[in-house]
């Protein structure tokens, strides 16, 4: 068994590393303060061929495999949580069914733009009434001849309104429950289909997550991804993936938690010593290393399980599980080691807190993870 | 135009430990390119850009400088192939020794139209190789360059004086050192990464070379932790700063400082 | 004569202590320089037993001579060539190096000789260890060059040379306003950090300059990244090594590679915020607190 990554996967780290200290890095406390979509990061992630990383060349994608996709949303998500869920929510989640399920006309009109970053894009699952209950959605898509017709709204969805193209469930049959749940793929300023306000969060602040409303959008017929019907499977699938970025994203946290304490430790003198010679502070720090580490493991090896073509949605969803509740618990040990000064703007310790509480949250709660896992267990 | 980039796979000193006795504890360090380097490599690709050129990279050194994740790493910043000479013996070997393998392998490649250089190495800094290289294959050899501009043959070069800068035309190949902010390498593309384990890698046998001699041989006969003046380490209390001020300045007074 | 120490010089006769290096060796030193007329006669009058100079086209850069400069020393073989730490220096000392196929070294802290062996302390690897090197041959050596020697007294013959100048000349020369500054003949120095936050705040460092008669230099970003002075104030690893005899730190965090250049300064002193910069670890005084607030106070009380 190899635990060493490949030349490939170093020198990708290294590269988003560099991308991510020299460019994200620098405004990832502005954004935050600011509320701000750093949508001027978009265009250079294309550039640098991050933003549909696991896709094959010949769509616009990078051609890389799925660990090294995970470690660019890691070495982003250090830097800036935001910036990592742009790229995931981008890649993973609305990227990835086109990719999947689309047709060839479907591959021809969005998949390029998409993988290459030219076009961003958004999934749009959730509503005010269906959060974990997926199923429960009430947005519809009835058929009138050539056309479907949307109704309903959609809320936390990220990268609207900067994304142009939206994968949106919508019932096309409700009495079927989850049966009955189709995919489309709807463009930005397709009439009916309108954003609205932005919603302030603890944390990503910077990402965008505004409600959707459709008001009698129409979308022509080919917009169907996928079969009726087919459109719940879509989203759990889609989702299995997406939730091993969160993991990924949840260990980029951490760890730029983890980098802010132990400099801190080293710098900081009470009682004539660097805290960091206090043992209270050193099993801090031990505990906090040896669960990154676990989590980062655990995220790689469901990526990997994924790049063999085996399956993957347990071994995801124990690490995205595991991942978001160590990165809440490094965060939080980090403001104890930083004492007071955690607790202010002037170190970057409160921001990685506030910020890892959502991978907890969404792409399944942790409760969803445990499902999942549980069900793999006791079928 | 044919350009060569030489370039150092080695150790950041920053990851590495002097013992007491002198000698440095290396098993920390993990190797990687040398940090000037990509500098050197986009002045290079931006004179390619403009130009048109093969940009091929050279390296010399001791067993690890042909690692395959060394070659990628180059090859991924856009160079069209690479060359190195990897043995064993040239692992302590001197500024002189060094310069002198490299000017055969660049021989070797032959119909060489500029060699650029890294400001230094991020190891020993001697910034010398650049130019014994130059004094090797009798070629004029500039440092400090900020540009460079122009085509074989017609070569134009900025570089910096005290008080400004110069240019130079330089009218046959040259050997040119990059300052160390000469330019902001772009960042590696996922592509470009990927793409690299595709492109050529040649190893040329030292022996082969036939690299002639030095006529020094140096050997370390000690080593020693240098030794650092001891400071007094005082603070001075700064609630009121006029008190402060009058304070230091009184220190310094009778300290003979001022 | 048969030359025992050759020193090479471009177009800057900062030589002091190549001379004085070259001088404690024992035996005939002699100088090759590859720059103007005057700076071969300030050479001729530092103590060095001979002068040969380099007389090249107008438009020749120093560079043009190198192989000149290494015919030259090659014609006269010694133990030990010498130049100090500035680009074109490099170029013509590695051109020498080459031609003799002697062995280089860049960190020299001391040289002496010893039967058939030249002893060379050098230091390596960002100063964390000093080795002590024996070489047999010829040894081409990189040291802080020193300041303008003072006449000596009598003045060495000079040889001049006509030079075939290597392809490269001079087009354009652009200065960028930065005035001009020697910072190893300085007896005090301030070095600027980016503590400073705004170019106009150097105002303020300017008047503590004149109180207390100092030059100012900074840290690499200063120079480089922000660009408010010429790149040679600028102290570190790879910039000025300067020894005076006060250095005065203002809103410096204290990094390794810019305090290495100057750790032989007699008294350092350090202003920062941070009481938890590396500075105050290597300063003789350390005063923790609000620059805006120290140094226009430090200025007062001088006057």
């Amino acid at each position: 068994m190899d635990f060493e990554l490949t030349d490939e996967q170093q020198l990708i780290r290294e590269a988003v590393r560099e991308f991510a200290e020299s460019e994200v890095a620098p405004i990832a406390a502005e954004v935050d303060r600011d509320h701000r979509f750093p949508s001027e990061l978009v265009p250079r992630m294309a550039e640098l061929n991050i933003m549909g990383m696991p896709y094959p060349e010949k769509f616009g994608g990078a051609g890389a495999d799925n660990v090294s996709y995970m470690i660019a949303a890691e070495e982003l998500a250090r830097a800036c949580a935001t910036t990592s869920v742009i790229l995931l929510a981008h890649a993973s989640l609305a990227t990835y069914p086109v990719y999947k399920f689309g047709t060839d006309a479907q591959h021809e009109r969005y998949l390029h733009d998409m993988a290459s970053g030219r076009r961003l894009g958004a999934f749009a699952l959730t509503e005010p009434g269906a959060g974990t209950d997926a199923g429960a959605g009430t947005t519809t898509a009835t058929l009138k001849g050539d056309e479907y017709v949307l109704n309903g709204s959609k809320i936390f969805i990220t990268n609207a309104p900067f994304a142009e193209i939206y994968i949106v469930f919508a019932k096309t049959d409700p009495a079927q429950g989850t049966r009955g749940m189709s995919a489309f793929i709807v463009e930005k300023d397709t009439p009916g289909f309108s954003v609205g306000e932005a919603e302030h969060k603890l944390g990503i602040r910077g990402s965008s997550t505004p409600p959707l409303y459709f008001a009698d959008c129409h979308i022509p017929r080919d917009a169907l991804l996928g079969g009726e019907g087919d459109g719940f499977k879509i989203a759990m699938q889609t989702l299995d993936g997406g939730r091993i970025g969160i993991a990924a994203q949840a260990v980029g946290i951490a760890q730029a938690a983890l980098d802010a304490a132990t400099a801190y430790a080293k710098e900081r003198v009470q009682f004539g010593k660097p805290i960091g010679a206090l043992q209270a502070i050193q099993w801090m720090i031990a505990d906090m290393a040896t669960q990154l580490d676990a989590a980062r493991l655990l995220t790689y090896r469901a990526a990997w399980c994924e790049d063999q073509g085996r399956p993957y949605g347990t071994e995801g969803a124990m690490a995205k599980l595991f991942a978001s509740e160590t990165a809440t618990r490094v965060c939080d040990r980090a403001i104890q080691i930083h004492g007071g000064y955690g607790y202010t703007e002037s170190y970057p310790v409160e921001r990685n807190y506030r910020d890892a509480k959502i991978t907890e949250l969404y792409e399944g709660t942790s409760e969803v993870q445990r499902m999942v896992i549980a069900r793999s267990y006791l079928r | 135009m044919r350009i060569v980039v030489a370039y150092k796979w080695t150790c950041d000193p920053e990851e590495a430990t002097a013992r007491a006795d002198g000698t440095v504890d290396w098993s920390r360090a993990k190797p990687g390119l040398s940090t000037y380097d990509p500098v050197a490599m986009e002045l290079a690709r931006h004179l390619a850009e403009q130009a048109g050129a093969e940009l091929i990279g050279v390296t010399v050194g001791g067993k690890g400088v042909g690692a395959p994740i060394a070659s990628k790493a180059v090859l991924g910043r856009g160079l069209d192939r690479v060359v190195i000479v990897e043995d064993e013996s040239l692992r302590e070997a001197g500024r002189s020794e060094l310069a002198a393998v490299l000017a055969e392998a660049i021989r070797h490649i032959g119909d060489v139209d500029l060699v650029i250089t890294g400001d230094s190495s991020v190891d020993v800094a001697a910034k010398m190789v650049p130019t014994v290289l130059a004094g090797e294959l009798g070629w004029p050899a500039v440092a400090e360059v900020a540009a460079v501009t122009g085509q074989a043959g017609a070569l134009r070069v900025e570089r910096a004086i005290p008080g400004g800068v110069q240019v130079l035309e330089i009218s046959g190949p040259a050997v040119l050192a990059a300052s160390a902010d000469a330019a902001v390498p772009r960042v590696p593309g996922m592509k470009e990464l990927l793409a690299a384990a595709k492109k050529p890698v040649e190893l040329l046998e030292l022996a082969a070379l036939k690299v002639p001699q030095q006529n020094a041989v140096m050997t370390v006969v000690d080593r020693a932790r240098p030794e650092r003046k001891a400071r007094k380490g005082q603070l001075i209390d700064t609630a009121d700063p006029a008190a402060a001020a009058a304070e230091l300045v009184a220190a310094l007074r009778a300290a003979g400082a001022l | 004569m048969s030359v025992n120490a050759w020193i090479v010089v471009a177009d800057q006769p900062t030589v002091g202590n190549l001379v004085t290096v070259a001088r404690s060796l024992g035996g005939p030193v002699a100088a090759v320089v590859a720059g103007p007329r005057s700076v071969a006669e300030t050479v001729a009058n530092s103590g060095v037993d001979k002068v040969v100079w380099c007389h090249a086209p107008d438009d020749a850069p120093p560079e043009a001579s190198a192989q000149a400069v290494a015919d030259t020393v090659a014609a006269d073989p010694p133990r030990v060539v010498l130049a100090g730490r500035n680009p074109g220096e490099r170029v013509l000392l590695g051109a020498a190096a080459a031609r003799l196929k002697a062995a280089v070294l860049t960190g020299v802290r001391s040289v002496s000789l010893d039967g058939d062996t030249t002893t060379v302390v050098n230091a390596v690897f960002g100063d964390i260890s000093d080795e002590t090197v024996a070489v047999s041959g010829p040894v081409a050596l990189l040291l802080d060059g020193g300041s303008v020697p003072p006449h000596a007294g009598s003045s060495a013959p000079i040889e001049e040379i006509t030079v075939a100048p290597l392809g490269l000349k001079v087009i354009e020369t652009r200065t960028h306003g930065f005035e001009k500054v020697d910072l190893n003949s300085a007896h005090r120095v301030i070095g600027v950090g980016r503590g400073v936050k705004a170019q106009e705040d150097l105002a303020m460092v300017e008047e503590l300059a004149q109180a207390l008669e100092a030059e100012i230099a900074c840290s690499r970003p200063v120079a480089e990244g922000l660009n408010w002075m010429g790149k040679d104030r600028y102290i570190g690893s790879s910039g000025a090594h300067i020894a005076p005899q006060l250095y005065l730190a203002v809103g410096i965090s204290g990094q390794l590679q810019h305090m290495v250049g100057v750790t032989g300064a007699e008294t350092i002193v350090g202003i920062n915020t941070d009481a938890n910069a590396a500075l105050f670890s290597q300063t003789d005084y350390g005063l923790v607190g609000d620059l805006y607030q120290l140094v226009p106070a430090i200025t007062a009380a001088l006057k």
